[in-house]
């Protein structure tokens, strides 16, 4: 059997058995893949941390034809990432990183700027902590690769020029919408230049989040603008976004 | 060919439900267990169903126990003021074998898992932070797992916890006594080398 070897960032991980993990990872040239670490939890000096949510490694790999789980060989730890560790809404916010994008891309297939898009987005967590500005850069451009961003500068039924001043946004009609084909009706309204921001987010690198400072209704506008985009495309809500509302509801009470 | 002695297949089928034993080794121990005498049989059937009828939870410290409270919180020689939490009661014992720990317990029944959706409200965590009354509890010893849920557990309570006034430790990271430095992880050694201490 082949031995596959490639960067990958550890997304998920469950326990099988009395020793057993199935890890699921994000490479850049396979994709996301998922498969079997034997004796992970039993013997630390194969894995030790290296299969740890949030890790990078160097991981080593083989595959049967025709089979979905790959067999994990051999992991060697890159970066562990412990500033993650260190604040719970940091954690929280890359579980929710790692599992959007887990969700958006669940095939097998290259995926290098959506691995240097999650490689970057935890590295600066990891160092700044969690903010919505950096929840916001992550979620506007995974949406961008897997093709689901919405229609942001002009209206997305007629691609006439948007008026300054609130505008209507509706994820089912795959972006905003002007007067006329809007037609007053939408529960979502966006600041035209919240719309210009994000337009502009999206022409940065991907890989670039330091030094954004966006305005309080920007970010809160934009939140709210991906949440309806993200509700709409997601089979199901993701359950790292449970976590963070239990979070903000035992801070409240 | 053991297809026709129903009783056996019977047996085999429940001891693979237990964890780490398969349909080989679950074969192995009903041949066992055949060359047993009846009494030695009756001793662990009736053991297991003692088991299932004399234990339950503690409702103080949510630990395995005959008798509620359990013996731990009963013992009027442990120090009141300190309190260990941990994820199971299999952690509980691991600390309890230590000798190192003569304060009371708390069980979670978990950790908080972000990914996998698991919050405050599934584990033991409401009925900790009802146990802990300002004034009664000088220190709370987090001792959840070193993995990214045990992590998050251990925030989550500093965090809750700290508000009245109580003081948080987490258990040292280090190297494993006996252990050689060579045949240690990446990052238990940089967490090791973080946590240096002075020698005095």
């Amino acid at each position: 059997m082949k031995l596959n070897v490639s960067p990958a960032i550890v997304l998920h991980h469950t326990n099988y058995g009395e020793a057993d993990r199935i890890v699921t990872l994000l490479t850049p040239d396979n994709g996301r893949i998922k498969g079997f670490a034997r004796n992970a939890r039993k013997s630390r000096k194969r894995f030790g941390a290296a299969l740890e949510t949030f890790a990078e490694v160097q991981l080593h790999w083989t595959q049967r034809p025709g089979s979905g789980l790959v067999t994990f060989q051999e992991a060697e730890l890159v970066s562990l990432r412990a500033g993650l560790r260190t604040d719970l809404d940091t954690l929280a916010l890359a579980g929710y990183g790692c599992e959007l994008t887990g969700v958006l891309f669940d095939e097998t297939v290259g995926a290098a700027e959506t691995f240097s898009l999650l490689k970057a987005f935890l590295d600066h967590l990891d160092v700044n902590g969690a903010s919505d500005e950096a929840r916001l850069l992550l979620e506007l451009r995974l949406l961008s690769l897997s093709g689901y961003v919405p229609h942001l500068q002009h209206c997305a039924a007629c691609d006439a020029d948007l008026p300054a001043g609130p505008v209507g946004f509706s994820a089912a009609r795959n972006g905003s919408l002007c007067e006329a084909c809007g037609g007053g009706r939408m529960t979502l309204q966006v600041d035209r230049m919240t719309l210009g921001t994000l337009g502009r987010i999206l022409q940065t690198p991907l890989n670039h989040f330091e030094g954004f400072r966006l305005s309080p209704l920007t970010r809160r506008e934009g939140l709210a603008l991906m949440a309806e985009t993200l509700r709409h495309h997601l089979p199901s809500p993701l359950k790292s976004q449970s976590f963070m509302t239990a979070l903000d509801s035992a801070d409240e009470s | 060919m053991l297809d026709s002695i129903p009783s056996f297949t019977r047996l085999v089928t429940e001891l693979t439900k237990f964890p780490g034993i398969g349909s080989k080794t679950a074969t192995r121990l009903a041949f066992f267990l055949l060359r047993q005498t009846s009494a030695e049989a009756e001793a662990l059937a009736g053991a297991i169903l003692d088991l299932k009828r004399h234990t339950r939870f503690c409702s103080v410290c949510y630990h395995i126990t005959e008798s509620d409270p359990c013996q731990i919180c009963t013992d009027s020689a442990r120090d009141d003021r300190l309190l260990c939490v941990v994820e199971t009661p299999q952690d509980l014992l691991a600390v309890e074998r230590s000798h190192s720990f003569r304060g009371r317990y708390h069980v979670l029944h978990g950790a908080l898992s972000p990914l996998d959706g698991i919050g405050p409200n599934d584990l033991k965590i409401p009925e900790l932070l009802q146990r802990l009354q300002p004034g009664e509890i000088d220190e709370v010893l987090v001792a959840t797992n070193f993995t990214v849920e045990g992590d998050a557990t251990a925030l989550y309570l500093a965090r809750q916890i700290q508000q009245s006034g109580i003081r948080v430790t987490r258990l040292a990271y280090g190297i494993p006594m006996g252990s050689e430095l060579e045949y240690v992880d990446e990052a238990t050694v940089n967490r090791a080398i973080e946590g240096r201490r002075k020698i005095d």
